[in-house]
């Protein structure tokens, strides 16, 4: 011990300095992955209480957004969502949609850290494949050697940096009521498929 | 000291430090204000949802604006205070104007400083582009406040009560000028009508 610890209470200042800093740097660590947990386990909740078709589709399609919606802050008025907590422990999924939505639209993939890593919307989604409509994306955990993945696959291929992603898609409406129509049925087509191979 | 004391000063020491830690964590993610670039009275957040995001940032982003996406996709300039600096309260009537942004979409939202919707049953949260008289003067102006403005011109949100107001201006698919300097935008400015005490 050097000298200038060689006092009780310096080797208590210091041991409480350490704590703290050590403490200060794991909340801040620790703040966006709870929330996240909790957010994702939400969902999944919300998901698997849907009428039964509505939850083999494994996504959970909210209310329109009004001012009781309190679970995720900042909500937008101007869009309707559905969302997915997907779980990759598994092995990849995949994710269909055929959204014929006249207006803006975006899926976007968050991992359990929060970080947004992909986004895709109605005009990317039309450089990408042929029919602008079509949403195929196939999700591969973090560490996935891309040569098993099959070259002739359709999907879009993802890799997510963990395991636990939450899907969040975004459509924008208006207060044209026929708008809101399109985008219900939109989001319908979603889907957050089951593992495959 | 006796070897019971000692234990005891050090699970004290070891508690106060932690104490101090999450403490110090939390009054610095919630109590500052996030690093961004200011634009009049507005905060833009270059690194939300972003994978290079600092820790703190990340941290202060999924208790703020959890789920945002990047700036390629969208920016979110949020002002808690007018354009003289005084901190927004729901009680007070505030003009916002300023010229169309460059973005595919954009709309300006209040919320109450909790970051959810004020209630409204007639579902006036926020302004868009979507609004075709808006749309064709160029120019977008709104009021917030708890009673009707004089003028039925102008769009209304309501602010009822007596707490703080955080607005917040969404763009879409901001222009690639704004995308590669947010702090470019021509600044709605937000300017407090008559006497507030």
């Amino acid at each position: 011990m050097s000298a200038w610890l060689a006092k009780p209470w310096q080797r208590g200042l210091a041991l409480g300095l350490v704590v703290a800093v050590l403490t200060h740097l794991l909340t801040v660590w620790a703040v966006p992955r709870l929330i996240m947990r909790e957010a994702m386990a939400r969902i999944a909740q919300e998901t698997a209480t849907q009428p039964a078709p509505q939850a083999a589709t494994g996504v959970y399609l909210p209310p329109p957004t009004d001012h009781t919606q309190r679970r995720i802050v900042m909500p937008s008025p101007d869009l309707l969502y559905a969302t997915c907590a997907l779980d990759l422990s598994k092995g990849p999924v995949r994710i269909t949609a055929e959204v014929a939505h006249p207006r803006y639209w975006s899926v976007a993939l968050y991992g359990a850290n929060s970080d947004n890593f992909f986004v895709v919307n109605d005009r990317s989604a039309a450089v990408r494949s042929f029919k602008a409509s079509d949403l195929d994306l196939r999700i591969l955990p973090p560490g996935t050697d891309r040569a098993t993945t099959a070259a002739d696959s359709p999907s879009t291929v993802v890799e997510a940096p963990t395991r636990k992603v939450l899907l969040l898609m975004r459509l924008l409406v208006t207060d044209d009521p026929a708008d809101l129509a399109l985008a219900q049925v939109a989001r319908s087509t979603l889907r957050c498929g089951v593992s495959q191979p | 000291m006796t070897p019971t004391r000692r234990i005891v000063a050090s699970v004290v020491t070891v508690v106060a430090g932690a104490v101090l830690g999450i403490g110090s964590a939390w009054l610095w993610l919630t109590r500052t204000d996030p690093a961004g670039t200011r634009v009049g009275p507005w905060l833009v957040n270059l690194e939300a949802g972003s994978s290079d995001a600092s820790m703190y940032t990340r941290a202060r982003i999924a208790l703020k604006a959890l789920l945002a996406l990047d700036r390629r996709e969208t920016l979110y300039y949020v002002a808690d205070r007018d354009d003289a600096g005084r901190p927004l309260r729901s009680r007070c009537r505030y003009l916002i104007s300023g010229s169309i942004p460059s973005a595919r979409w954009w709309s300006l939202t209040a919320y109450a400083d909790d970051i959810f919707l004020f209630p409204d049953t007639q579902q006036r949260y926020s302004v868009s582009g979507e609004n075709p008289t808006l749309k064709a003067v160029g120019r977008f102006s709104a009021v917030t406040g708890p009673e009707t403005p004089v003028s039925g011109a102008l769009a209304w949100i309501p602010t009822p009560g007596d707490r703080g107001l955080i607005l917040t201006l969404r763009l879409y698919n901001p222009g690639p000028a704004l995308q590669a300097d947010p702090g470019a935008l021509s600044a709605p400015r937000i300017e407090r009508q008559g006497d507030c005490p």
